[in-house]
């Protein structure tokens, strides 16, 4: 009996910590805007690639950001 | 006494150079109830990424203050009254 062959997946790699950002502040856009797709949306952790912890620091981020019209709820882009 | 962080959004149609001391006036409330203005940083005119108030722009500014939180609290309250402010968060940074 042949194995189905084992795909290990890619690690990727963790954009918060080549960027070197401890903390995410919701008032650095230009940081937070790389995680959420075009269409305004937070993008999931599968990938941004990033820990649990800072996943949902992110989140709370692009949500207070959004509050405060730095970032769109949703861009009409299509 | 608390490290508050207060972001307000005011309206486009101010003029810049009125913004600094009308901003100061409303801060006043904090350095009578016995707490610190640290920083006041105007970001200037901004566009919105989404219309408030039929408006397009704001001007943004972030004040970083020492106060008790009824009077962060008080600030927030006589801030959201008036009409020139569109909006504002006020936030705790070192809380989690």
């Amino acid at each position: 009996m042949a194995k189905p062959p084992i795909r290990k997946p890619k690690k990727k790699q963790n954009p918060l910590k080549t960027a070197k950002v401890e903390h995410v502040d919701y008032k650095d856009t230009a940081l937070l805007r790389k995680f959420i797709s075009d269409r305004g949306k937070i993008r999931a952790r599968r990938v941004t690639g990033v820990s649990v912890q800072q996943q949902r620091e992110i989140a709370r981020a692009v949500k207070n950001a959004r509050e405060m019209a730095l970032l769109p709820y949703s861009s009409s882009a299509r | 006494m608390r490290h508050y962080e207060l972001m307000v959004i005011l309206d486009p149609d101010l003029e810049e150079r009125t913004v600094a001391p009308s901003l100061d006036k409303f801060l006043n409330v904090v350095r009578k109830g016995g707490g610190a203005v640290e920083n006041v940083d105007i970001w200037g005119r901004r566009r919105l990424a989404y219309e408030i108030n039929k408006k397009a722009e704001g001007i943004y500014a972030v004040v970083d203050m020492m106060a008790e939180p009824d009077v962060a609290k008080e600030l927030d309250r006589q801030l959201n009254l008036n009409e020139a402010v569109l909006r504002t968060k006020l936030m705790r940074p070192g809380a989690r």
